[in-house]
């Protein structure tokens, strides 16, 4: 399986491509050069040409995209109803880019036609992916607990704090905190369901969507290799 | 070490004020004040190296001409120093001090003014760094850093350790690289040369390597300065270095302002002032807008404001990334059209 990792930088995709790897079950490969998004809002306006990219020119089978939800809405069961969309919530938004994107474009030479759409993954990271880091280590870092800070008004952590949890500092460097993202993941030992208990919402909808490519993987390969 | 100047009639800034951090990146269009806070710092430190005058002593100044008063944070939190200008050609050319009275005044304004002779000012440029440079020229780097190749082979004599470190981290960089070496040219200059990791190490003169990578080298070396001066600025940090490596940039100048968080706690912070035009450098300060100075240009006058000032910052930063903000025009710094 081949993919696309859309992160904000390489730490965040070194820590996803463990994530990803445990719960697809198998190594896969990505598409190079690897794809850098600038925070939100900035994801949201590059998807499209991306997903355009990796359909015609790329032979990815899916993209994964992970953002930070800040103080945004978190993504909730009755967003997952049919024809529901929250304005507010960055997985619907990136959803609806996912949609609006592929069902306009053409068939790709080279797609074979089990497959001619990219696959979905769409996570979100509450606060920040460094809430994830601590999942396990940190039992008051959850989603319940910041839902319920933003309920209350009064947020059990910022991003700062978080920061400052996993790495001892706000201004890690990027190879102490490429190493400290792969090591905290990497705890999971390839057992995702802490982090989709601890992060139902935002990393449960990542997985949900990873799950669904494994019966895609099955599908036969695209008969004329692209890039 | 500086906690805030204030500016009476200095170039653009006729009366303004900016609150200084460890880590300070300025922002701002073309004559807003920003390359004018750098020369304030560098008359500072010229006029630092005369001897200075005590505030009963002098005549008063030329009230219309510039002036620039310097605070300090501790131990220097109880001295103060003016320059100000007391002939008509409106250049600074006084220091004077206020310092508490006595010995341990006295004591305090010698270990502040050692410090203050230490700033240093630069604006790499590549041509230069390009260039070989006389060997006994490498014991600070030019504000071009046009000496490069003399400063890392003193480095790699005198301070090995620190030299290793360097090009560890140059490695990490620039993996195409294995190393860096030096050679003596005909002309009996020393020359810097890079090593290829692959083709059997084959070495590669300075004015072959790209900007970018000898741009990076630049700010690796005074990174990892082992006898840093107090206060480094530096003019247009993101010049030549492609967009995502600019992490890299900021967290050099971060190890020299947040030793600590590199795990140096014994290392003396450098106070870090350094401009830019690049909104993606600005995206990397989000969390830290603290760290951000805008520098704004209201017809001939120029003012500081920071970023953290900002009420509405952590709503307008929902919507947009701090670069798009920056360039939108609705934080200032922009150039008036
Ligand atoms: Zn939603």
């Amino acid at each position: 399986m081949k993919l696309a990792i859309l992160s904000e930088s390489p730490a965040d995709e070194a820590a996803l491509r463990v994530l990803v790897e445990y719960v697809l079950g198998a190594p896969f490969a990505t598409v190079q050069p690897a794809l850098r998004a600038r925070g939100w809002p900035s994801v949201e306006q590059v998807l499209p040409a991306i997903l355009r990219h990796l359909h015609f020119n790329t032979a990815a089978d899916g993209l994964v995209v992970v953002v930070d939800s800040d103080d945004t809405v978190v993504h909730d069961d009755p967003h997952e109803a049919v024809g529901y969309y929250h304005p507010l919530c960055r997985i619907c938004r990136l959803r609806a880019v996912f949609r609006r994107t592929l069902k306009n474009l053409p068939p790709a030479h080279g797609r074979s036609a089990g497959q001619q759409k990219v696959l979905r993954a769409v996570g979100l990271a509450v606060p920040a992916i460094e809430a994830w880091y601590l999942c396990g280590r940190d039992t008051a870092v959850t989603e319940t607990a910041w839902i319920a800070g933003q309920a209350s008004g009064r947020q059990p952590y910022s991003r700062r704090e978080l920061k400052w949890r996993v790495y001892g500092t706000e201004r890690p460097s990027l190879p102490f905190e490429l190493r400290r993202a792969v090591q905290e993941v990497s705890r999971h030992q390839g057992d995702v369901r802490r982090l989709e208990n601890d992060f139902p919402r935002g990393f449960g909808a990542l997985a949900q969507d990873l799950r669904s490519w494994r019966s895609a993987a099955a599908s036969p390969p695209a008969p004329a290799p692209l890039a | 070490m500086i906690s805030a100047v204030q500016f009476r009639n200095f170039k653009a800034l006729r009366s303004a004020a900016v609150k200084l951090g460890p880590f300070n990146l300025v922002i701002g269009p073309n004559g807003s004040g920003k390359t004018s806070l750098i020369q304030a710092l560098l008359r500072l430190r010229s006029l630092a190296g005369l001897p200075a005058a005590h505030r009963h002593e002098e005549p008063p100044p030329n009230a219309a001409g510039p002036e620039l008063v310097f605070h300090f944070n501790p131990p220097y939190q109880n001295l103060h120093v003016t320059l100000a200008c007391d002939t008509n050609d409106f250049v600074c050319n006084l220091l004077v001090v206020d310092h508490p009275p006595g010995l341990d005044g006295e004591r305090q304004w010698a270990g502040l003014r050692a410090r203050l002779l230490t700033i240093r000012a630069f604006l790499f440029d590549h041509y230069a760094m390009a260039l070989p440079a006389r060997r006994e020229d490498g014991a600070q780097l030019a504000s071009n850093a046009g000496n490069l190749a003399a400063v890392l082979a003193a480095r790699r004599e005198k301070f090995p350790a620190a030299f290793a470190l360097l090009e560890e981290e140059f490695r990490r960089l620039v993996p195409e690289f294995a190393g860096l070496d030096f050679r003596p040219t005909p002309s009996g200059q020393i020359e810097l040369v890079a090593r290829t990791a692959a083709n059997g190490g084959e070495l590669l003169a300075a004015d072959s390597l790209s900007q970018g990578t000898l741009y990076l080298l630049a700010i690796l070396t005074l990174a990892h300065d082992p006898e840093p001066p107090a206060i480094v600025c530096l003019e247009e940090a993101d010049r030549g270095v492609h967009p995502r490596m600019l992490r890299e940039v900021r967290d050099a100048l971060y190890r020299l302002s947040y030793p600590q968080d590199c795990g140096e706690a014994a290392r003396a912070p450098v106070q870090v002032i350094a401009t830019t035009h690049s909104p993606y450098l600005l995206d990397l300060l989000r969390e830290h807008p603290e760290e951000v100075v805008l520098a704004n240009k209201q017809g001939n006058a120029a003012s500081f404001e920071r970023l953290s000032d900002r009420a509405d910052l952590v709503e307008l930063l929902c919507e947009a990334s701090l670069g798009d903000l920056w360039y939108s025009g609705i934080l200032g710094g922009v150039p008036g059209e």
